[in-house]
């Protein structure tokens, strides 16, 4: 029970990380980034990539320490980023929805051709696992550890963005771009910061679940992830850090044991239907969230 | 806030007695786990692979259950997306205890399951659908620790029947075409050296793209290598346009196709008087008793044909795991991870599927004799790697027909794997 425990915490963790960084681009300042899972995807990838042992199938032999990696892994994401927001500098609301999707199944599409760098569809298996020595519930342990640890630091830091002049801007951005422009603000530095921002934590999300694993694979990167985390974001409460982190905790949660529970309750000749009624179940929460308290369960000021 | 905390109670509540329940029922009774997708992408044929692994696991506890208990199946739905699986796996070992997880449809959720539960928890976990490489690289590489196997034949197979038609046939220079994908880097490479090793050669290999509308660039360079067959592995639509454009540029009627292009449509798009001299290769249907038994328990059990993928190789999967159970002298990792290959003994006393088969077999067990489970896909055993080989045929085109010129038995199959060596 405990080590579920820890291992579910230590998921919903990684996940929130990402969640944040969907809420400082769309809650804080209101671009709407429907690619979240690219960002994910480079993340992990460039993690995996540059950790792997050598083998003469891999371009990229490094072997690098977890740590070095997850920091290239921030480099990447952001360098990526950096070049999707100045190509959608013209675009707003569904217009960059469609493009950073676009985006999104562009980078899956890579990994799965990209052979010699990513490993192509068979993906990359046997990532070395930090703390690995410790055995498995050490490693459980120190895992969680480093998760919680960065969680937390992500969240006093988005914090004091928040509350910062430059957290005041970009709210102010996401209300009205036009009076913000009109104030003498720089609102094409102001959207590429916070989109650049928003993508590293989902990079930093990505690489920490490759980490965890042990295993990347085109087939984790599908549009599904970008719809979860938005689901986290909008139950949690769009525009609240805390909120973000709270909703990754519930609707991950129910997607996750929901199944548990439905396969307890229900008599066994209706199991083959679990499946289906867990679905169900998953869309009446969201629906129920919406029509309820569509501000989310820990939402900001803003009415939707 | 207050939704919150009406939320948090519940599902406090229902936590707790979740666990006291596990607790409570954790004597030392055999529970399998299945991870399967039950919707999302691979849904339409999880939800059946369900059924068939059910069948298996009702089946044995009709015939007495297993070490004395009536088995316990999990079932979780990975809705086909691996993080989810990975979770499901998870809860399954750590929260409700089980002895093995059997399923995996998708390649992905297998990677993260055998890597993050199977390995490190030491839970024997046998695939009924995963077909993904890169699990053989893993437990060649010792990475497995043995605790992985399949009940599916992988690539490998058809990449051995590929190279043995090539040699019988007297071509000394094939060029290979392949799909670049998952399916196609899958079986090509393999193929390639199958052929090497049997003491042939090829002219070149050459990938191509899915979904092109013309083929002409890849078709010219394949011909620049001046080859006397072409072994195309492809899909059956771009594999047609593939010979369209090699027919058409004049390339040679020695050719060897892929399963995927066995059906009338590619023959008559590509015209029939052009593969008089085409071959190609399939996975053969498995015959016999315990085939059979499987195909009529599974229709009287509900009411529809045991037609699709994955249902003879999930019931087998769970068949072979719940007899491991019961040969297992204990109930943890390494005994049933042994014992699945030990009831797979080749002087064992031979048992099949279906109530008699399996209650014939638990009872053997019980007694003390080896046995050798046969199941519905016919005769299997695991490899080192816990890979299986199947039987496979070599098909022709004759007077517009698709006929078999000759069949491969396991037996077969598996001395040309241990001649390749791959």
């Amino acid at each position: 029970m405990l080590s579920y425990l820890l291992f579910f915490i230590t998921v919903a963790s990684i996940l929130s990380i990402a969640t944040l960084g969907l809420n400082l681009q769309w809650g804080i300042s209101g671009q709407f980034n429907a690619g979240v899972v690219g960002f994910v995807a480079i993340g992990g990838y460039t993690l995996a990539v540059l950790s792997m042992p050598a083998t003469e199938r891999l371009l990229v032999q490094w072997n690098l320490p977890f740590a070095v990696a997850l920091a290239a892994s921030l480099v990447t994401s952001a360098a990526a980023a950096l070049l999707v927001g100045l190509a959608t500098l013209r675009l707003r609301s569904d217009y960059l929805a469609i493009a950073t999707f676009g985006v999104g199944s562009a980078i899956q599409l890579l990994a799965n051709n990209l052979e010699p760098l990513t490993g192509g569809s068979r993906g990359l298996v046997g990532i070395p696992r930090p703390f690995e020595a410790l055995g498995a519930v050490g490693f459980a342990w120190a895992y969680a550890a480093i998760v919680l640890t960065l969680l937390a630091l992500c969240y006093a830091a988005l914090q004091a963005l928040l509350h910062s002049p430059w957290g005041r801007v970009q709210r102010a951005m996401r209300e009205d771009e036009s009076v913000c422009a009109a104030l003498g603000k720089n609102v094409v530095r102001l959207r590429l910061s916070s989109f650049v921002l928003g993508s590293v934590l989902m990079g930093l999300s990505g690489a920490l679940y490759a980490g965890f694993v042990g295993t990347t694979s085109p087939s984790e990167f599908m549009p599904i992830l970008t719809f979860q985390i938005w689901a986290m974001l909008i139950v949690g409460g769009s525009g609240s850090n805390r909120g973000a982190i709270a909703g990754t905790f519930v609707v991950w949660g129910l997607w996750t044991l929901s199944g548990a529970f439905i396969g307890l309750l229900l008599p066994p000749r209706w199991q083959a239907q679990a499946g289906a009624l867990q679905s169900i179940l998953v869309g009446l929460v969201l629906v129920l969230t919406l029509l309820l308290r569509p501000q989310g369960l820990l939402g900001a000021r803003r009415a939707a | 806030m207050p939704i919150l905390r009406r939320l948090a109670v519940p599902a406090a509540a229902s936590l707790l007695v979740l666990a006291s329940g596990q607790a409570a029922a954790q004597q030392d009774c055999p529970k399998l786990g299945g991870v399967l997708a039950l919707t999302g992408a691979q849904g339409a044929i999880g939800k059946v692979i369900a059924d068939a692994g059910k069948l298996a696991v009702d089946q044995v506890n009709k015939a007495g259950g297993v070490k004395g208990c009536q088995v316990e199946f999990v079932v979780r739905d990975d809705t086909s997306q691996p993080s989810v699986g990975l979770d499901a796996a998870r809860f399954l070992v750590d929260v409700q205890k089980v002895h093995a997880i059997v399923g995996l449809v998708g390649s992905g959720t297998a990677l993260q399951v055998v890597n993050s539960v199977s390995v490190p928890n030491k839970i024997p976990t046998v695939a009924c659908c995963a077909v993904t490489p890169a699990l053989t690289k893993l437990a060649e590489e010792g990475k497995t620790g043995g605790y992985f196997f399949r009940t599916i034949p992988v690539a490998r197979s058809t990449a051995l029947v590929h190279a043995t038609t090539a040699i019988d046939k007297g071509y000394k220079k094939p060029v290979i075409m392949y799909i670049n994908n998952d399916f196609g880097n899958g079986v090509a490479p393999d193929t390639k050296r199958a052929i090497e090793k049997l003491g042939g050669g090829v002219a070149g290999m050459v990938p191509y793209a899915e979904n092109q509308p013309s083929y002409r660039s890849d078709v010219q360079k394949a011909l620049a290598m001046n080859p006397d067959a072409l072994i195309l592995i492809g899909l059956s639509q771009d594999g047609t346009a593939v010979l369209r454009d090699w027919f058409a540029l004049g390339g040679t009627q020695n050719v060897i196709l892929h399963n995927t292009m066995r059906s009338p449509d590619v023959l008559k798009n590509v015209g029939e008087k052009f593969l008089e001299k085409a071959v190609g290769i399939d996975n053969a249907p498995a015959s016999g008793p315990s085939a059979d038994a499987f195909s009529r328990d599974f229709q009287a059990a509900y009411n529809r044909p045991a037609v699709g993928p994955g249902l003879q190789t999930m019931y087998d999967a769970a068949a072979v795991t719940l007899l491991a159970m019961q040969a297992a002298p204990k109930l943890d990792g390494p005994s049933i991870r042994d014992a699945l290959r030990a009831v797979q003994d080749p002087q064992g006393e031979v048992v099949g599927t279906g109530v008699d088969g399996l209650k014939k077999g638990l009872d053997a067990l019980k007694a003390g004799k080896k046995i050798r489970y046969v199941g519905a896909t016919g005769p299997f055993t695991f490899d080192k790697n816990g890979d299986v080989i199947g039987p496979m045929l070599v098909w022709k085109v004759q007077g517009g027909n698709i006929v078999t010129e000759r069949t491969f038995t396991t037996e077969e199959m598996q001395a040309i794997e241990k001649k390749v060596g791959l």
